[in-house]
């Protein structure tokens, strides 16, 4: 400024207007390096100056032309307004740079967050990457689901857990007024997830929240991955162990066979005494036991696999039934076994092999539960566009309570458990089967009276020729 | 007795043990082999009647080993599987096998399917010497063999019985169980897929397109007709 004066009143003469316009000059030099403070009170040394060296009379603070009071005023506003405007822009810019420089660190933080490894949970990781990325004294987070505290950088921060678990559950904002710390929640979709505190560095309110939906986004990312990697893990579990079942099952049918083929090769020959001959027969029955289960076995490990093969065509129902009993009719142990079919049922859309062994099942079911010489029946008849395939015993009936059970998986009613073998998947692979055509399967039944189980059928669209 | 000769081919030494004995005291003649390849090495050397296959085998498995088997000869192939989906039966049987058992099987069953696959169609005097001709197709009963085009096709032992009783039966409906007793004998009945695998072999090797049969034609839920006058 003295500069200025100087020059202007000594070197060089200049008309006052010029003079004005340098001191405009530097008041906005000021403004834009040191703020506006220091602006403002170099404008008025300027207007002094400017008023003492320029103003006639010259070397005096008085002034005689009322107008150049006018040109004095005008020059103070302009300088002080200049001062602000330049200050602002200033400050705009600063400001400016700074949001880019919070942009490029949350991009560092997204990038940090997204490519953190897999061998620390992300709750734990997320503290370290913003006092990392951000340059923060130092940061807490706040993990709703374990309750754990996580800190990063100055060991001292003390944040009371109480605040953080109010501002993850609440989701409020708090800042300490003694630290400058501030807490943030950290939610996403409206649901606290935990909370997040920073403290020091210059981090704007808009960042901040920007960071805490980047650490919300982080988690549930690793979340929908770990409910992903838990089912994918249970998928492969259940595929090996089909596998497994499968690979054992066909290992046991091979001892089989040769026990079966054996045992059956003596039986017809004839040569045995009668002792020896009921002894075989015990090997060849128990033999075809334990191959019944295996093969229960295979077919309840393609069925989990999702292995089962529904090859559909119209079938005549009434005909595998009378397949079925034909097969059976050593097991039936005087049973006797009737057919009723209701007149113009149609073909069924179905797997013959799969409802051949869906009727088989019933039907040792019906005869395992049911006393010697008692009648069965199976029924076949149309309802509601579906066919329905039903076999009734006179048997033990199963108990309401056991009911709702014995469809699942290797159950079995309690009172028969030690009295009837079995292996409690018949029943979940014929409902399975049912199921895979797109049927259902129930039972009606009454302890003492009897059973009755049912199946459905879908009706076959229009006859194909075989 | 007996005096066929049998290859049992398993990689169970237990199954090829009670399969040797049980089949020895039938009065058949019994060798053996582990695998695939060794099957192919004695049918070479031993010449058997029938070849009893297991399908799963380390190495070369049953399947491929029967297909092998069909390239140069007609003996018959019955298949020992533990697999019993359609599916699998089926694919036996289009690998060229004339029967298969599922494991495991009651040495009765056995013998009468080993019965059934050495069994040939009787010849009858009618069809001593009979040649049948139908558009191009040449049927020697007697010789058993075939010719279309004037070229000779391989036909396996139960291609040829299904052709001749065919020829036998021109132009009328067979019901499904009348031809697989017929066929394979008294015990088959309801094994629809034998035929519909044996018919379409069949169709393969005598019918111009096979996709459109014109001589062995399906009759829908009875049977198969073979047209040989033109309607």
């Amino acid at each position: 400024m003295g500069a200025i004066t100087w020059f202007c009143f000594s070197v060089v003469a200049v008309n006052s207007t010029t003079v004005a316009l340098a001191y405009l000059l530097a008041v906005m030099a000021v403004a834009t390096r040191w703020g506006l403070l220091v602006s403002t009170v170099t404008s008025l040394a300027a207007m002094l100056g400017f008023n003492y060296y320029f103003l006639p009379p010259i070397r005096t603070f008085t002034i005689a032309d009322p107008q150049n009071w006018i040109a004095l005023f005008a020059f103070l506003t302009t300088a002080i307004m200049a001062s602000h405007l330049s200050n602002r822009a200033s400050k705009r810019a600063a400001e400016a740079i700074q949001r880019q420089q919070e942009m490029e660190r949350l991009y560092e933080l997204s990038r940090a967050l997204l490519l953190s490894g897999t061998d620390q949970t992300m709750a734990s990781q997320v503290a370290h990457h913003v006092v990392q990325v951000f340059g923060c004294d130092g940061a807490v987070f706040y993990d709703r689901a374990s309750g754990n505290l996580y800190r990063a950088g100055a060991a001292d921060i003390q944040v009371p857990e109480t605040k953080m678990r109010d501002s993850s559950t609440q989701g409020t904002e708090f800042q300490d007024a003694a630290t400058g710390a501030v807490t943030l929640p950290v939610s996403l979709g409206g649901h606290g997830i935990g909370s997040l505190t920073m403290m020091g560095g210059t981090v704007s309110e808009a960042a901040m929240h920007a960071i805490a939906n980047l650490v919300a986004i982080a988690l549930e990312k690793e979340q929908a991955q770990a409910v992903a990697n838990v089912a994918e893990a249970a998928r492969h579990n259940e595929e090996l162990k089909s596998t497994l079942l499968d690979a054992v099952a066909h290992e046991f049918k091979t001892p089989l066979t040769s026990i079966k083929a054996a045992t059956t090769a003596m039986l017809s020959s004839n040569s045995q005494t009668k002792a020896q001959r009921e002894l075989l027969t015990v090997i060849d029955e128990e033999a075809d036991r334990l191959s019944g289960m295996v093969t229960e076995a295979i077919q309840m490990a393609r069925i989990e696999a999702g292995k089962l093969r529904i090859d559909k065509k119209p079938v005549v129902v009434e005909k595998l039934i009378g397949d079925i009993v034909d097969q059976s009719k050593t097991a039936l142990d005087g049973r006797t076994i009737s057919v009723q079919v209701e007149p113009g049922v149609p073909l069924a859309e179905a797997d013959p092999d799969m409802v051949h062994l869906v009727l088989r099942q019933l039907l040792s079911n019906a005869v395992k539960y049911s006393p010697p010489g008692s009648p069965l029946t199976f029924r076949v008849a149309t309802k509601n566009g579906e066919i329905v395939v039903s076999i009734v015993d006179r048997g033990c009936g199963i108990p309401d309570a056991d009911q709702a059970h014995i469809f699942d998986k290797f159950y079995r009613a309690r009172d028969v458990r030690t009295q009837i073998p079995g292996t409690g998947m018949g029943l979940t692979i014929a409902r399975k089967i049912v199921e895979a055509h797109g049927g259902t399967m129930w039972v009606q039944s009454r302890p003492r009276q009897g059973s009755e189980f049912f199946f459905s059928l879908p009706v076959a669209k229009e006859a194909v020729t075989p | 007795m007996n005096n066929a000769r049998i290859l049992v081919v398993d990689d169970e030494p237990q199954i090829r043990r009670v399969m040797r004995t049980s089949l020895t005291e039938q009065g058949y003649i019994v060798t053996d082999g582990r695998s695939g390849e060794e099957a192919l090495e004695r049918l070479r050397q031993d010449h058997p009647d029938l070849v009893l296959l297991d399908i799963n085998m380390p190495g070369m498995g049953g399947l491929e080993a029967c297909r092998e088997i069909r390239e140069t000869s007609d003996v018959a192939v019955i298949v020992l599987t533990v697999r019993d989906s359609e599916a699998d039966k089926v694919a036996a049987l289009d690998a060229g096998a004339d029967d298969y058992i599922t494991k495991p099987f009651s040495m009765p069953e056995l013998l009468a399917r080993i019965r059934a696959a050495l069994r040939r169609l009787p010849v009858t005097p009618e069809s001593a010497n009979r040649i049948v001709h139908v558009g191009e197709i040449e049927i020697n009963l007697a010789t058993r063999r075939l010719q279309v085009h004037g070229n000779e096709v391989r036909l396996t032992p139960k291609e040829f019985d299904l052709l001749h009783y065919f020829a036998d039966n021109p132009n009328i409906p067979i019901p499904h169980g009348k031809l697989l007793q017929a066929v394979w004998g008294p015990d088959y009945g309801s094994q629809v897929e034998y035929l519909r695998v044996f018919v379409n072999q069949l169709r393969k090797k005598i019918e111009p397109n096979p996709a459109k049969p014109i001589y062995l034609l399906t009759e829908p839920w009875v049977g198969y007709r073979f047209q040989i006058e033109r309607q």
